[in-house]
């Protein structure tokens, strides 16, 4: 086990088994103390499973949490260093916000003097100093959501646990809530573990992402790593704008590979695990580092081209994506930062060619 | 949701049925209760108003004795089938087989009145010999007797009787209550009573509360499986039947179906208007805090 002062929560082949239905399979994983941690992946991969075992409010099947080196697989959520923020507005409607936010306090017998400061301290700290006597329904979704987590903080638990909290709010409320919420968590210091399915949120304020699908842990890494240099396929596919192209390894060295798409080569990267010749093979770019070749002459070093035929140009003001259709009538999409006339001159159906850095590629094995 | 198109004689039309079905339902009981008051019973010419045959009624020992009775049992019944309902509810929303349960809770009510009461009064009996011969046999005394027909085996048949509508109740108020709101609760460190009785039953109150009127005018108006499982005590509603029965209807019988028909309007108008002030200052203090509505 990872050192327990460092380590917030360790999950050691952690199952869960409804019935025949595996919601969980064996995910091991750690997260230091005071991480933004995100549990990442689509809609019914097991993020939320994952994020209630933790918090006690469903029983594993198999596997421990272990809480500040604590085994707490058998506790309930009262017992637990832990705190809820939930996706659909879990406050109490018939209390106002500060009963609300006092509510945990008064459980722990607090004198009224001490609760009333922290329930001041913490609706300051959240942004809504003076709105005490408020009920949840004459209050807006952000600051529905600002209450939540006052109510989570002023427990003063080490871990705090957040399912999907801005998944009903507006795409601008979203965004701001995002900066805001990695600002208290920077501010008061503890272990914030998110769970989302909206990447511009999980790259916004995670320390480290968890790519949770189909019950499986696919990869975790920070923010960068994920989005920059995926591991598995599964991630290039989900996370960013990413191209992937399937092909086989025709030739290999110590840097690259060489990647047989059917109608063409290239070379890509190699990975540190060998290779065989005839080995299915994927590889991704992202939509940002292809560029789009006019030019029928282009011969730069260090860049991989293949021909491809332009589909559409959509416009959608900072950038302007470009639909290509490869030579084995598979799609790629070309992103570029919407600069006036540069491509403008090129029409739908004309035969172009589609380049890239030949270090920007990531291999996947298949 | 109103359709602006809709002829307005349509909607006059359908309250003017409405209050006509009211009115049909409740003409008997209104029409009992102003024979009640009269000096002379029902079918003379002449109406003196009169508390005299009420003076009558309450002035009866045996009457008010019965009276007691019937409060005691329903009580009881409040008391136990409440819980129980309140239970059962809370089970249904976390059981997979909804329906099966829905069915089983509801059972008791597709058994008539009169066959549920005979198949209880031979149970009992049997259970209570089964009890007295096992006194006999361990020489523990005060094994005998149980389920001797009495006010237990009423207040069992009562309960059966009234958990079907108890349950119903409180289980559409339940439905609205979200169980995040209990996670919440115990994500703050709340135990599951705690989350239950601070955050969950006050919003839930107002059928729980709805429930307990509810049975205590069904105990009130209980008269079949009372009558054969009550054993030596008298209920109000059963005395009425039973002086029906045997005298016809007096100015005395009029009087305690005046009782029994008031105290259940009361009862009933009194959660209804409660239900109905508490519904309009909700809408009153959302109509203070809506946007004011802008014209272009």
């Amino acid at each position: 086990m990872s050192n327990p002062i460092e380590t917030a929560v360790e999950v050691v082949n952690l199952g869960k088994k409804y019935g025949p239905v595996n919601a969980l399979n064996s995910v091991s994983f750690s997260i230091e103390s005071g991480q933004y941690y995100t549990l990442l992946g689509p809609s019914g991969g097991g993020k939320t499973t994952l994020l209630r075992l933790i918090g006690g409010f469903i029983r594993p099947t198999a596997g421990q949490i272990f809480l500040h080196g604590q085994d707490v697989s058998h506790l309930p959520p009262n017992k637990r260093p832990t705190s809820m923020v939930f996706q659909s507005y879990a406050l109490f409607p018939h209390m106002n916000v500060e009963k609300n936010v006092a509510y945990g306090l008064k459980l722990r017998k607090m004198p009224r003097a001490e609760i009333f400061d922290k329930v001041n301290w913490i609706l300051s700290l959240v942004g809504l100093e003076g709105y005490n006597e408020r009920k949840p329904h004459e209050l807006s979704g952000g600051q529905q959501q600002r209450v939540q987590l006052a109510r989570s903080l002023v427990l003063d638990v080490d871990i705090l646990l957040l399912d999907e909290p801005l998944a009903a709010l507006d795409a601008k409320l979203r965004k701001d809530m995002c900066i805001e919420l990695k600002r208290i968590q920077e501010k008061v210091g503890i272990t914030f573990i998110h769970v989302t399915h909206n990447q511009e949120e999980a790259l916004t304020v995670a320390d480290r992402i968890a790519i949770i699908a189909d019950g499986d842990l696919v990869e975790q890494g920070t923010a960068r790593d994920i989005y920059e240099t995926p591991q598995t396929r599964f991630t290039a596919g989900f996370i960013g704008d990413n191209n992937l192209l399937d092909g086989k390894v025709s030739d290999t060295n110590e840097k690259y590979l060489t990647v047989d798409l059917g109608y063409t080569k290239v070379n890509v990267p190699a990975l540190s695990s060998r290779l065989t010749l005839g080995q299915g093979v994927s590889f991704s770019i992202r939509s940002e580092l292809l560029s789009l070749i006019e030019s029928d002459d282009f011969n730069e070093d260090g860049w991989q081209v293949i021909p491809a035929t332009l589909l559409e140009t959509i416009y959608l003001g900072l950038t302007t994506s470009y639909l290509v259709r490869l030579a084995d009538s598979s799609e790629v999409v070309v992103r570029k930062i919407s600069s006036g006339e540069k491509h403008s001159k090129i029409e739908s159906g004309q035969n172009i060619k589609v380049g890239w850095q030949t270090d920007h590629a990531r291999l996947h094995i298949n | 949701m109103y359709d602006n198109f809709a002829n307005p004689w349509t909607i006059r039309l359908k309250w003017l049925y409405l209050l006509g079905v009211v009115f049909a339902l409740m003409c008997p009981v209104f029409y009992t209760i102003y024979i009640s008051f009269n000096e002379h019973g029902f079918g003379a010419r002449i109406y003196d108003f009169t508390f005299d045959w009420y003076r009558i009624v309450l002035g009866d020992k045996l009457l008010v004795v019965s009276i007691k009775w019937t409060l005691y049992l329903a009580i009881s019944a409040v008391a136990t089938t409440i819980p129980m309902a309140l239970l059962s509810a809370k089970f249904y929303k976390r059981s997979r087989h909804k329906v099966a349960f829905v069915a089983l809770m509801m059972s008791p009510l597709f058994v008539p009145a009169d066959i549920m009461g005979s198949s209880l009064l031979v149970f009992f009996k049997n259970l209570s010999g089964f009890f007295t011969f096992l006194s006999e046999v361990l020489g523990i005394g005060w094994l005998e007797g149980w389920f001797d027909l009495g006010f237990l085996t009423a207040l069992i048949g009562q309960i059966i009787y009234t958990h079907p509508y108890a349950f119903v109740v409180i289980l559409i108020t339940m439905s609205r209550y979200r169980t995040q709101q209990t996670e919440a609760a115990r994500a703050c460190g709340a135990s599951a009573w705690q989350a239950f009785w601070q955050v969950e039953f006050p919003q839930i109150r107002v059928g729980v509360f709805s429930s307990c009127a509810f049975v205590t005018i069904l105990s009130f108006n209980e008269a079949v499986r009372t009558g054969l499982l009550k054993g030596g005590f008298d209920t109000f509603s059963n005395v009425l039947v039973a002086q029906m029965l045997n005298i016809g209807m007096s100015g005395e019988s009029y009087a305690m179906a005046g009782i029994m028909s008031i105290v259940s309007m009361i009862v009933i108008g009194s959660v209804l208007i409660y239900t109905f002030l508490r519904a309009e200052h909700i809408q009153r203090k959302a109509r203070a805090m809506a946007e004011p509505v802008m014209s272009e």
